[in-house]
């Protein structure tokens, strides 16, 4: 049961939110009726925002919920999320940079723009924006999936809590939608450094008080079994391989790709994304939690009372239910709420941008500005109502499982987006047969190694141990792209030489 | 000229290379000593890791910059 005062700051400061949603419209005005000023903001935000804006899409349900979640489970393996997020850094200042000076220059707004352009191939163009809207929906519902959490704990011993919680979230997402469409990026821009703020707040107070109420760090270790203090051998390459997997992936996703077209220039995100590992402190932190909860007996006590299998994603919520004084737990749920929701509207206003500009103006080329904007707009409240329906209509744990296949197909399109950035030689068609054949091996080894069942792992198991099954399908890939791009040239220079 | 364009772009990858290589070389931090306030070797390294990437590739961010001067 919750107090009254928890839930007195929990809605002021949702209000607060709302606010600022809607004031996006008018903080650095610009004619909305333009498709980059709508989605893109204009591309003048600066190191700090653009810092803010792409650490949402980092910050989101996945780490309040998936990860600790998995910690919770399964212990260390989980962490990997934390040199992952190093890795994606590394990857994204090598790529993002040069993809923004050619959208910059010849007016790109998805990644998909630029392969259409790049290899002249509308095929490829639509294959990629396919791919890029189907792998983005999981990640849409997996953060619903973080918000249904908040609520679950704090309406947990009402009566009607599950009527409460779905019309509180059907409520909470009719506002973002509302928000989303007139404002725009701007107005996820500034409810995302709200929602930092908070979520940081959360994270300095639970690492402070928590191990001081359980008596250090070393207790909460203690309490949980050995294959939370170091990584089991066997599982060294799962690991490796989901740093990776999961590392080449990220930036790949179409909500990361408009966070980094945003920026004001390629050194302003530069500077931005090289500041960015720390952010990943707090998802350390966050990560710990799944860890530290086995030493909160409060939290323990409440979680026995769900079935095992939901019990992961109500950790974070939980812990900060038990551990923090009640006011503050109201601060921090909404924290842990809006970090659902702020990714949710980035993500589906990506989509939106993909499915107008790469799938319908292919379809109907003469289209206007006016129509597109509307459309896009149109759009992307109806991507967001789809993964709600999502989410009410499946369990959660599946949620969460469809988001593994999600990244695994999003890797799929790295040969023609990040090597086409830098590799002259490759060509569309091997490509294209390198994209069809990644997406297919990777869904048939996720359902073999699941038995064609519900899907719970993402780890083939190989002769070198079990590995991240995205990496093995973007390895095939790459062969196709690479050695397909290389016959097609040998054949070429041969007809040549007939001729 | 053409010697230290070359200096530069080995510094450049080094600094992406360094971080990268001790990320993915997991037997590098998968022990549980020395610990830190209670927390094993393989959770405090990796979190104190993210500060000196972030010097890394706030190097190679400045390095970049230079070029366009």
């Amino acid at each position: 049961m919750i107090s009254s005062d928890m839930l007195i700051v929990f809605v002021s400061l949702f209000i607060v939110f709302i606010g600022l949603g809607f004031y996006g419209k008018y903080w650095r005005r610009g004619d909305l009726n333009h498709v980059h000023e709508w989605s893109l903001a204009g591309r003048k935000l600066g190191t700090t925002l653009v810092f803010f804006l792409i650490g949402a899409d980092l910050y989101t349900a996945y780490s309040f919920v998936a990860i600790p979640s998995g910690v919770f489970a399964k212990g260390s393996l989980y962490f990997f999320a934390i040199p992952y997020v190093m890795l994606t850094f590394a990857v994204a200042l090598v790529a993002m940079p040069r993809l923004w000076t050619l959208a910059k220059e010849k007016g790109y707004i998805t990644a998909s723009d630029f392969v259409k352009d790049r290899f002249g191939s509308r095929t490829l163009a639509i294959m990629i924006a396919v791919t890029g809207i189907v792998a983005e929906l999981p990640y849409i519902a997996l953060q619903i999936v973080g918000m249904q959490a908040v609520l679950t704990v704090m309406l947990a011993g009402y009566a009607n809590a599950q009527l409460v919680q779905e019309i509180s979230l059907l409520v909470a997402f009719v506002i973002l939608a509302a928000f989303t469409y007139t404002s725009g990026l701007r107005g996820a821009t500034l409810t995302a450094i709200f929602k930092d703020i908070l979520v940081w707040i959360t994270v300095i107070a639970i690492i402070v008080i928590v191990p001081i109420t359980i008596g250090g760090f070393g207790n909460a270790f203690k309490a949980a079994s050995s294959s939370y203090v170091t990584l089991p051998e066997d599982l060294v390459p799962a690991y490796a391989t989901l740093i990776l997997g999961s590392a080449l992936a990220l930036y790949l996703y179409p909500h990361a790709i408009s966070g980094v077209l945003s920026a004001q220039s390629a050194q302003k995100l530069r500077t931005s994304t090289a500041l960015l590992p720390l952010y990943g402190i707090g998802l350390a932190v966050l990560a710990l939690m799944g860890v530290l909860v086995y030493a909160v007996p409060g939290a323990m006590n409440f979680l026995s009372g769900f079935p095992a299998s939901s019990r992961g994603i109500l950790v974070v919520p939980s812990l900060i239910l038990y551990s923090l004084p009640s006011w503050f737990s109201g601060v921090a749920l909404l924290g842990v709420f809006v970090g659902g929701l702020v990714p949710a509207a980035i993500m589906a206003m990506a989509q939106a941008n993909l499915l107008t500009r790469n799938i319908i103006k292919e379809i109907k080329p003469n289209l206007s500005d006016k129509s597109e904007i509307r459309i896009t707009k149109a759009a992307s409240t109806v991507f967001k109502f789809v993964a709600l329906g999502f989410v009410f209509s499946v369990p959660a744990t599946y949620a969460i499982s469809l988001q593994l296949l999600g990244g695994i197909l999003i890797a799929q399109i790295l040969p023609a987006v990040f090597c086409g950035l830098y590799v002259k030689s490759l060509r569309k068609v091997p490509l294209i047969i390198g994209l069809f054949v990644g997406i297919i091996s990777g869904i048939l080894m996720v359902e073999f190694t699941n038995s064609f069942g519900q899907l719970t792992s993402s780890l083939l198991k190989t002769a070198f141990g079990p590995i991240y099954i995205a990496v093995i399908a973007l390895g095939i890939n790459l062969v196709i792209s690479f050695g397909g791009s290389l016959i097609q040239k040998k054949m070429d220079s041969k007809k040549e030489t007939a001729q | 000229m053409s010697m230290h364009s070359k200096t530069r772009y080995i510094i450049l990858a080094l600094l992406i290379l360094i971080p990268s290589i001790v990320n993915l070389g997991v037997p590098i931090y998968n022990r549980d000593s020395p610990e830190l306030f209670g927390l094993p070797f393989f959770y405090w390294f990796q979190t104190f890791w993210l500060v000196a990437c972030t010097g890394f590739y706030l190097g190679y961010s400045k390095l970049m910059e230079k070029k366009h001067d």
